[in-house]
């Protein structure tokens, strides 16, 4: 997998971005059609987000956890399923306005950075373990017994009427 | 006391506001890095490293830009005629540590007098539009200092000078650059925030800085213009509610200084109320400037607001958003500050097409009259722009 990583970087430095996500995002989309999960790192003391609040953090209008720890978004490539159903049910955006708004916001002096892209389930998992006040996105069944996942609306994932689809 | 003993010691007290704020924003910043391991936020959009970052990665610098090529054909000749270059702009992100941030933005503007001799050959002009230092507390309080793009009305902090941003070619005339009806820039320093109120999410930016220069379309870079501090105050609402709403209004008081030697003091009360989303685009804006010279002559009211409402179309792969747009502006005749600001009514309909996804054209008609007894002119445009 780290060898199947170190290859999409370098691939992506080269701009051949479409082969990068195809084999990324390769083994996930032969998993079974399973709810996204919202996960953030352990120190992160919020164990319920409403789904206003996970669209202000998607879409930078929150950048600060209630501990004041700057909230760092790890979101996967385009294409992925769980980028997808990020912006789409939560933003409610296509994936070319979800773009131009972080161009906007970043050009509107609002953020210094757009989200963080990660490239697989492991790296999102991996990255969202090691940075403070990290959020990422991934299939419910694959998140692990250590990740910390969020409620959305008070709900988890499978439970009736989860929206992270 | 007059307003504008008032409007001074509210000057005073919030420029100490200011500096307690920054002091106390000062002290977080390498706590929370050790709390953190070291500078926890590593680079947005990079691929990460396999270590966490530490201090040694900032700065962290990105660089975006925007520029535009447009096509004009008018019936009487006012602006440029057929081709014109765009502002090419650079805009710049650096994050100095997890709460420090500096924000940049250069434009070069082509200018038909921009070159020196007689006559004055062609050329661009290189101009700081903004230069930001900014200070993150939490989302309650961030604290910034430098050159901004003034923040009492919408287009003017949605878009700043990115042609691709927005949806139409031009912006309203009430905000465009070079314009003299509202200030465009401010220098000086913001308190700003948000706060959730109960899923409201109520925003906030409170300034202080200088105001307007002798020539009132800039703004007062080396210093101001008079010992009156220019001062603002911006809210606005993004109820949870109504994903895609936002209302808020804003209020500027200042005093200006004319080359003539004339004193006014300059109020602007200014509303808006947006529905970003695409389907539909809704964007209404109103502002009303009051002059009032000093010891001599009443007060004199000018305003200004434009509506315009766009559609992306479920068709043709969402690439194409039609749009109209109209725009008033009614300038008081006797209105000394305003001489030779012309009145406005102007129709603008048009058509984006999203043909990459950073790279678009547009497409407008525009129909308009500068006020009783002037001609009406009418014309074409056309303009590629792009980001980069």
């Amino acid at each position: 997998m780290a060898g199947r990583i170190a290859l999409a970087r370098t691939l992506a430095a080269l701009g051949a971005g479409a082969l990068v996500l195809s084999l990324a995002t390769a083994p996930v989309a032969s998993q079974t059609r399973t709810d996204i999960a919202v996960v953030v790192h352990p120190d992160v003391g919020v164990e319920n987000l409403t789904l206003a609040e996970l669209r202000r953090i998607l879409l930078g209008d929150r950048e600060f956890w209630p501990s004041g720890v700057r909230v760092t978004l790890l979101i996967r490539a385009p294409i992925a399923r769980e980028r997808d159903a990020a912006i789409k049910n939560i933003c409610e955006m296509t994936e070319a306005q979800f773009r131009q708004h972080w161009i906007g916001k970043v050009f509107r002096a609002e953020s210094p950075g757009g989200p963080k892209i990660v490239y697989s389930t492991e790296m999102a998992l991996d990255q969202v373990a090691r940075t403070p006040g990290a959020i990422t996105f991934v299939e419910a069944g694959l998140a692990g017994r250590n990740a910390k996942i969020v409620k959305i609306d008070g709900r988890s994932p499978g439970q009736s009427g989860y929206r992270m689809k | 006391m007059t307003v504008r003993e008032i409007g001074s010691e509210s000057a005073t007290r919030l420029l100490r506001i200011g500096i307690c704020a920054a002091t106390l924003l000062a002290v977080p910043a390498p706590s929370f890095a050790q709390t953190t391991g070291g500078g926890a936020m590593p680079p947005h959009d990079q691929a990460p490293t396999q270590t966490p970052p530490d201090q040694t990665d900032y700065p962290r610098l990105k660089i975006v830009g925007f520029g535009d090529i447009t096509f004009n054909s008018t019936k009487y000749v006012e602006g440029p005629r057929n081709f014109a270059e765009g502002q090419f702009v650079l805009h710049m992100a650096s994050a100095l540590s997890p709460r420090a941030t500096f924000f940049g933005e250069v434009s070069f503007t082509p200018r038909i007098d921009a070159g020196q001799g007689s006559p004055p050959a062609t050329g661009f002009n290189a101009e700081i539009e903004r230069m930001i230092l900014r200070l993150d507390h939490s989302d309650r309080l961030k604290v910034s200092f430098g050159r901004y793009h003034t923040p009492i009305n919408f287009w003017n902090t949605a878009f700043h000078h990115g042609a691709w941003l927005q949806t139409s070619i031009l912006r309203p005339e009430m905000v465009q650059f070079g314009g003299r009806l509202l200030p465009v820039h401010f220098v000086g320093a913001l308190v700003e925030g948000a706060v959730p109120a109960g899923g409201v999410n109520l925003h906030y930016q409170a300034g202080i800085g200088n105001g307007r220069n002798t020539v009132i379309s800039r703004a007062g870079d080396p210093g101001d213009v008079n010992s009156k501090r220019a001062l603002l105050l911006t809210t606005f609402a993004r109820p949870d509610a109504a994903y895609g709403l936002q209302v808020g209004g804003s209020f500027y008081l200042d005093d200006i200084s004319l080359s003539t030697g004339q004193q006014f003091q300059e109020h602007i009360v200014a509303g808006h109320i947006v529905w970003n989303k695409e389907t539909p685009e809704l964007i209404a804006e109103v502002a009303a400037i009051r002059h009032e010279q000093s010891v001599v002559g009443p007060p004199l009211w000018s305003n200004a607001f434009y509506v315009l409402a766009a559609y992306r179309l479920p068709q043709f792969g969402k690439l194409l958003k039609p749009y109209y747009r109209f725009e008033h502006i009614n300038v008081n005749a006797g209105d000394t500050v305003f001489q030779s600001v012309p009145d406005l009514d102007m129709s603008t309909v048009g058509v984006r097409y999203d043909a990459a996804p950073l790279v678009a054209f547009k497409a407008e008609y525009r129909n308009w009259t500068r006020g009783t007894g002037s001609v009406r002119n009418y014309g074409g445009f056309l303009q590629v722009c792009f980001t980069f």
